[in-house]
């Protein structure tokens, strides 16, 4: 019945056109609809609700009397679908090019196919929305307009009817956190990745040990301590050694970082251009007019005048950082993911002497703040980016039973650990693999460099834990640098920011190109201020910034943006 | 009458003269050689150009691109997209800086390798002359993305070629922050793409020289002409009908300031105000927000301007004697 | 021509000449000599900083890694087979046409002129062209680097240039010898135009070898993409270390922690420009002044 009514409707359209055409694509309709009949019949339900599909699920919520039928065993068949990474600068390569996936490949009978981007994603996704060759599935931005564009065109399957069946992702992101993914039609249409419930902040303050050795180990608190040291560091070692290092600052980072040291709860997303705003009470107010901005911009300020800090903050490359750090010219380095760089310098130069290298600090405050309340960067409670499925997929229901597998404690496992049976064999008490004798620390860190990239709908909530579980039972001098500070300075750090997240309007609506106006005023006035001639300039540049703001909508932006806040609030229960 | 009497004489007594409606067919019979060889071209460019070219309507209209197929779908809004660039906060700035960049680009880097071309041609030792054309032409190959790299650490404020050279010379006492200075920033911009692009460029030239014929030297020579002479009064003259036309290709491209060079060069926030070009804007506010129709209108606005430039330069070409029709 | 026989001035402009183009030349060569020498340095090194003309710890392990990728050695004879194709193909379809326009009594050649130099600023913009590229069957197909750049109206433009600074009276002769248009094309208009075709044809070849947009876009198999496609991947995965190589090159990269990306890049560079580099000091000859007047005392 379903079937008749979908054929005659695709011949209705066709008829307008050659009669070739009609017949080539009749045939193809004709395959499409025998193929569909072969398979289960879930697939079907996407294209037009009708009573047959519904049969599914509705009903037995209860979960208990389930017919064990009903619900599809990743593994149990063949499942082959293709995959879309939606960023310029990372692509799916392929099943045998991961670990993990090649394990899959064999054992799991799974076939993930590319579709790659080759660096021109923007225009790779108008090019599959215009012809209608959606991937089945696409992995990117969270906050993606693209993505949302494909929600407001029906174009995603909704993962509703399948969050009890399969309940991995229910079990590990809980109720809430799926609750705020939730699209405007209340569905849930994007599968989370690093979802967690403790703190994930990487941004931080890291001190070159041998720099720090040689001035005499001083107390490294308070933003005074540090503008001392940094006089001091600029005194002993002139141009060879640059006293603070901001990473790349018109991303922010060392930057920004600062900003939150002048103010108890101060966040660092206040200057990013998801949000661009200070909360204050109940509202979120212009960072322009911020006493904490215009402050900390000062000291930053005088710190570039002085030449204390990267005078190439806004130009410099990575590589350039990265070189400046492996060759120890850098005594205090101030980024948004400081574990990252300072990893990599720090085992160069721990190489030569181990007493060298870097260690990362407890974030400095401004004198008489509790340094317990200074927060360097936020965890977003629902991670980072997020897989949806498109109606091109076949057996959408399959692949999702497969991300709900990925993402559960056996399929993280392998993605960290590697197969059962090497590094790792059973679970104890706690749901945490019991790890064998033979585990090998850097085999386990190379298979989770291999697979970083296809670690797509990671359970930060369980493997964090895990991870640590891990480290605990490695020797002193085994530890991972990252690991250690990550659990000892920037994860306790930290302050939940989920709240603040996606504040961001429709690209195309006025409010979107009002984002868009202020974004490009901030980052220029960012840049200017940190450059300024003197501090009166400062407050100039900043009192005409809002003024500009205020003539492209700033005000209109900032009272959506409370509104979307709040709203975001009660669903989180912080009311 | 009078019309049908000045035909005559124009054309005169030519055995094409007969009557018009049947000459035009046996005429265009006549030279189906030749049309022949223009067809396949006409061909090909009618369904790659023209066929897609209801594209621009979309100027017009909210294009919404799941609707690819039934474009007539959309709603027609006008010049609402080409409102929404006049009225972009910094309008005028982004056009004064892609017509002053355009301009610079044209004068200094137009001439640059006729230059070039004129100089190799002076060069009689022929192992250094091939040397010199390959090295030159090496930088197009390096992305700008390398390029950029390069230019960024060597003007670097910390331990930069250039400021190490200028201090010491003792030309200044402090590094200079050169790619945070706006006044800089169109030497940097000018003078990397002159660099980069002025060994490709003068190929062309080349080949143009090497069509001059050689008598006129000779003649030259034995006449006592210095060589500054030779080059004014021969080379140059024989090349201008490439010089010409590619003069005029340029001037359609005013509005082509770049896009990739700036968006690398320029990555302070601070040089925006001298940097924005029209398709570094179009970038920012329109392709990574997929604004489609936003970004097909200012091409369009583009192109009629630059159309109405070339058709312009095309009838002061065509006093010059060459002409592109 | 022999530097005693010159006039002072012109002495003077000669050393002038000389010393401006070693200057030139240096600045060309330096960047690309630096980049070779970087690549051919230990990465972990190179990102010491101070690699400036010579390696400091000389290594070929770079291009063992960039040349290991398999992806990188069939993208190379894809390159070299668009290239070849769409260069020869496009080259003599574009000439056709020119010297079909540079006759004055070509019946509509000042409409067709218009109909052509139009479509170099009016375009139907990416979504139009992608379903019409569909829609023809050259999706996924090798033949979309070939087909719809056979024409290049710019090239035509100076072809035509070009060939209307050719001498008249060698047309007009062969003519009188019996020779049709056809024939004219083929025995006296192109080889009389060496320099000019290898000029066009090098820029062509130079478009076709560089292009890494069309594939990115119209191609999906992963066989079919040229060698700067998969450069690009690598270029654009400057940002997030590394992961722009296959885990196979990545896994050895991770162990010995000795490459950098830049020094990756570097490498691939190199293997991916020099080819078409190398292509010109072949097309020099082709430049040597007098090829005409030979033809023209015969």
């Amino acid at each position: 019945m379903n079937i008749n009514i979908q054929f005659l409707k695709g011949v209705n359209a066709m008829r307008k056109r050659k009669p070739l055409l009609l017949i080539v694509s009749a045939v193809l309709l004709l395959t499409t609809v025998l193929a569909a009949c072969s398979n289960s019949n879930t697939n079907n339900s996407q294209e037009s609700p009708s009573p047959s599909s519904a049969s599914a699920t509705p009903g037995n919520t209860g979960g208990d009397t389930k017919p064990v039928s009903d619900t599809w065993v990743f593994g149990s068949e063949p499942l082959e679908f293709s995959l879309y990474f939606h960023y310029g600068w990372v692509d799916y390569k392929g099943m045998d090019d991961y670990p993990a996936t090649k394990w899959l490949k064999e054992n799991k009978q799974l076939n993930i196919t590319p579709i790659q981007a080759n660096g021109s994603h923007s225009e790779k996704m108008t090019t599959m929305i215009s012809g209608n060759m959606l991937p089945d599935v696409i992995w990117g931005n969270r906050f993606d307009a693209d993505i949302d564009r494909l929600y407001e065109a029906g174009q995603l399957v909704a993962f509703d009817e399948y969050l009890e069946k399969y309940p991995n992702l229910l079990k590990w992101a809980g109720k809430e956190k799926l609750d705020l993914l939730r699209s405007p039609d209340g569905k849930l249409y994007k599968f989370p990745n690093w979802y967690t419930n403790s703190s994930t902040n990487t941004a931080g303050y890291a001190i070159n040990k041998k720099i720090y050795r040689e001035l005499g180990s001083p107390k490294l608190e308070t933003l005074d301590d540090l503008y001392a040291y940094l006089v001091k560091v600029k005194e002993k070692y002139g141009d060879q050694v640059i006293p603070f290092e901001t990473d790349r600052a018109e991303d922010g980072q060392g930057v920004a970082i600062l900003y939150t040291a002048f103010k108890e709860g101060a966040l660092y997303d206040s200057l990013g251009k998801q949000l661009l705003a200070v909360p204050n009470g109940d509202k979120l107010t212009s960072v322009f007019t911020d006493p904490t901005f215009r402050e900390s911009q000062k000291f930053v300020n005088k710190l570039y005048r002085e030449k204390l800090m990267t005078q190439d903050a806004f130009t410099q490359t990575d590589d350039m950082v990265l070189e400046k750090l492996m060759t120890g010219r850098v005594a205090v380095y101030a980024s948004a993911n400081v574990t990252d760089k300072a990893n990599k310098a720090h085992l160069e130069l721990s190489k030569t002497n181990p007493e060298d290298g870097y260690f990362v600090t407890w974030p400095f405050h401004k004198a008489g703040l509790d340094k317990n309340k200074i927060h360097p960067g936020g965890n977003d409670r629902l991670g980072w980016n997020v897989a949806v499925i498109t109606k091109a997929a076949k057996d959408p229901e399959k692949i999702f039973a497969f991300l709900d597998w990925y993402t559960s404690p056996e399929g993280m496992n392998l993605q960290f650990f590697g197969p059962e049976g090497k590094n790792w064999k059973g679970f104890d008490e706690n749901g945490y693999p019991i790890f064998t004798e033979q585990a090998d620390p850097a085999e386990i860190a190379q298979i989770q460099t291999d697979n970083l990239d296809i670690m797509l709908v990671g359970n930060a909530a369980y493997i964090d834990p895990a991870k640590i579980s891990f480290e605990k039972t490695l020797p002193e001098e085994k530890k991972n640098w990252q690991a250690k500070y990550q659990s000892e300075v920037t994860w306790p750090s930290g302050v939940d920011i989920t709240e603040y997240k996606n504040l961001t309007p429709p690209a195309d609506s006025e409010l979107g190109t009002t984002q868009q106006h202020v974004e490009n005023l901030f980052l220029q006035v960012f840049a200017e201020t940190t450059q300024a001639k003197s501090e009166a300039d400062i407050d100039k540049i900043l009192d005409q910034a809002e003024k500009d703001a205020q003539s492209y909508g700033y005000n209109k932006l900032l009272e959506w943006r409370t509104e979307q806040w709040q709203e975001k609030r009660k669903i989180l229960g912080l009311e | 009458m009078s019309e049908a009497a000045t035909r005559k004489t124009i054309a005169g007594p030519s055995p094409q003269s007969r009557p018009r409606k049947k000459s035009a067919l046996h005429r265009l019979w006549k030279q189906m050689d030749v049309q022949l060889m223009v067809w396949p071209g006409i061909l090909l460019i009618f369904v790659f150009s023209y066929i897609p070219m209801y594209g621009v309507l979309t100027a017009f209209m909210d294009y919404n691109i799941f609707t690819a197929h039934r474009i007539f779908e959309n709603p027609w809004v006008g010049f609402k997209h080409f409102e929404a660039f006049f009225d972009a906060p910094n309008f005028w700035q982004i056009m004064r800086n892609t017509v002053v960049i355009s301009l610079l680009k044209f004068v200094i880097g137009f001439p640059a390798p006729i230059i070039l071309a004129l100089m190799l041609n002076e060069v009689r030792h022929m192992v250094f002359k091939r040397v010199v054309q390959t090295i030159t032409y090496l930088p197009h190959f390096m992305s700008w993305v390398i390029v950029g790299g390069l230019v960024m650490s060597l003007l670097s404020a910390d331990n930069g070629s250039v400021n190490i050279l200028l201090k010491g010379v003792g030309a200044i006492d402090e590094p200079i922050n050169f790619l945070s200075i706006k006044d800089y920033f169109w030497t940097i911009l000018i003078s990397t793409n002159v660099w980069k692009e002025i060994g490709f460029s003068s190929i062309v030239y080349l080949a143009a020289i090497a069509g001059v014929d050689q008598h006129m030297y000779e003649a030259a020579d034995i006449d006592g002409a210095s060589k500054f002479k030779q080059i004014y009064l021969i080379t140059l003259p024989s090349i201008m009908p490439v010089i010409i036309i590619f003069m005029v290709l340029a001037m359609g491209n005013l509005l082509n300031a770049g896009f990739e060079d700036i968006l690398i060069i320029a990555e302070n926030p601070l040089l925006r105000p001298v940097a924005d070009v029209i398709d570094v804007y179009v970038y920012r506010i329109g392709l990574q927000n997929q604004k489609y129709s936003f970004a097909v209108a200012v091409g369009l606005f583009k192109a009629v301007i630059s159309v109405g430039l070339l058709t312009m330069a095309n009838y002061l070409a065509r006093r010059a004697g060459s002409s592109l029709w | 021509m022999r530097w005693k026989r010159l006039a002072f001035g012109d002495r003077v402009m000669v050393v002038m000449i000389y010393s401006f183009l070693i200057l030139l030349s240096f600045t060309a060569l330096y960047p690309f000599w630096n980049a070779l020498v970087v690549s051919l340095n230990v990465g972990i090194d190179t990102a010491k900083g101070g690699i400036t003309v010579w390696p400091r710890a000389f290594t070929l392990d770079n291009y063992k890694i960039v040349t290991n990728d398999d992806n990188l050695l069939n993208a190379f004879l894809i390159s070299i087979y668009r290239t070849v194709a769409g260069t020869v193909l496009a080259i003599f379809m574009t000439a056709l046409l020119a010297y079909g326009m540079t006759k004055t009594y070509l019946m509509g050649r000042q409409g067709y002129m218009v109909f052509f130099v139009f479509t170099m600023y009016f375009g139907g913009g990416l979504i139009p062209t992608f379903l019409l590229i569909r829609s023809l069957g050259l999706f996924d197909s090798f033949l979309v680097y070939i087909i719809p750049s056979l024409i290049s109206v710019w090239n035509m433009i100076i072809f035509r240039t070009f060939f209307k600074g050719l001498p008249a009276g060698l047309e007009e002769s062969a003519q009188i010898d019996g020779c049709s248009n056809w024939g004219v094309f083929f025995r006296i208009i192109l080889p009389l135009s060496g320099p000019i075709l290898a000029t066009l044809g090098l820029f062509t070849a130079v478009a076709h070898w560089n292009d890494w947009f069309v594939p990115s876009i119209y191609i999906l198999n992963e066989d079919l993409l040229p060698v700067q496609t998969v450069l690009r991947r690598l270029l654009n995965a400057n940002i997030r270390d590394l992961s722009g190589l296959d885990s196979g090159s990545l896994s050895r990269i991770q162990n010995s922690q000795q490459f950098t990306t830049r020094s990756l890049v570097s490498a691939t560079m190199m293997v991916v420009s020099l080819p078409i580099i190398l292509v010109y000091p072949f097309l020099q000859k082709y430049f040597v002044k007098g090829v005409m007047i030979g033809s023209l005392k015969e």
